[in-house]
């Protein structure tokens, strides 16, 4: 009697997971379930006011699609703001850029010297004879 | 990342992680935490199911960018504030809600966690048992049935005919009332 007295005053501060909410949306918790959810939500606004607003969806059951797709968007948005994000580290990183020039210059630089190289003319090939090479004697 | 994999590692663990590395993941698995109190929120002040998704969305939106320019310690009050402030405002601006935002909603959840832990409850004990009889006979029914007898909402609702949303005022101002009582008595002993 007297745990139960202090109960009174004892914001519970426990979490809540959204199946057992779901059960009770649907009356499927038990007696003791049910009355521990409900003094979690005499004892918390947030949950309360949760409660009382998921109670007024017309169709409780497809309340656990509508929760996914607001996942899902949520992903997505963390998601793009995140590769705006590394895009914008990368603008934050001259060293980046620096190593991207370097690797032109080299690259451009070789292409310059194999072209010199292939345009230089050949010293002309001593003439090649039929005939056989007389040996001094 | 997958949320149900955090699921060992609590709100607070994972605020430290986000304000360690700015990673917005991590904000991410603590929003979803919340999304289906979020709608249920949006919708008891909304009442438009369609608003009321929009509405946890532009609340996602708001808590990552505001989470980068602030610390919030207590994550469950603050994103139940900005959910019913946001709502607030909505209802304002179509000219439903006139009314002044109060100062509770106005005050920061540190604070409203700091008033509703104020009271030491073990030394209040008999001085509890007195404070209930000096409730109105409505909010002692409910009290009494609610905690001690533990029945649910239906059960009461059932045995006293009083409506769902009388029993849950009863419990609700019940319980402020003794507070009250319980501080006034405090203040004269």
């Amino acid at each position: 009697m007297s745990d139960d007295l202090k109960n009174i005053l004892n914001n519970s501060n426990k979490d809540i997971d959204n199946q057992k909410l779901m059960d009770y949306l649907s009356r499927q918790l038990s007696k003791q379930d049910t009355h521990d959810l409900e003094k979690m939500m005499a004892d918390d606004d947030f949950i309360n006011d949760a409660v009382e607003g998921l109670e007024q969806f017309n169709n409780v059951k497809k309340l656990p699609l509508s929760v996914e797709q607001l996942n899902r968007d949520l992903q997505k948005q963390i998601s793009k703001k995140k590769a705006r994000r590394e895009k914008r580290k990368l603008k934050e990183q001259p060293w980046a850029y620096f190593a991207i020039i370097l690797l032109l210059i080299l690259t451009i630089a070789c292409y310059i010297i194999i072209k010199r190289r292939m345009d230089t003319p050949k010293p002309p090939a001593p003439p090649v004879t039929s005939q056989p090479i007389r040996l001094k004697e | 990342m997958s949320p149900a994999k955090y699921n060992h590692i609590d709100d607070n663990e994972l605020l430290q992680r986000f304000y360690t590395d700015h990673d917005n993941e991590w904000l991410g698995i603590l929003l979803q935490r919340y999304t289906m109190l979020l709608l249920g929120v949006c919708m008891k002040y909304l009442k438009n199911e369609e608003e009321a998704k929009d509405s946890v969305q532009q609340v996602f939106l708001k808590a990552i960018n505001e989470m980068h320019k602030y610390k919030v310690d207590y994550f469950k009050s603050w994103i139940y504030m900005v959910a019913k402030n946001h709502c607030l405002m909505k209802l304002r601006d179509k000219g439903k809600y006139t009314t002044e935002i109060n100062e509770q909603l106005m005050a920061t959840p540190d604070e409203i966690t700091d008033k509703n832990n104020y009271i030491e409850k073990d030394k209040a004990l008999t001085s509890m048992a007195e404070a209930l009889l000096q409730l109105n006979k409505e909010q002692q029914v409910c009290i009494t049935l609610f905690y001690l007898e533990k029945k649910s909402y239906q059960e009461i609702t059932a045995q006293t005919n009083f409506s769902l949303l009388q029993v849950k005022s009863y419990i609700q101002n019940g319980k402020r009332n003794l507070k009250l009582l319980m501080d006034k008595r405090k203040v004269d002993s």
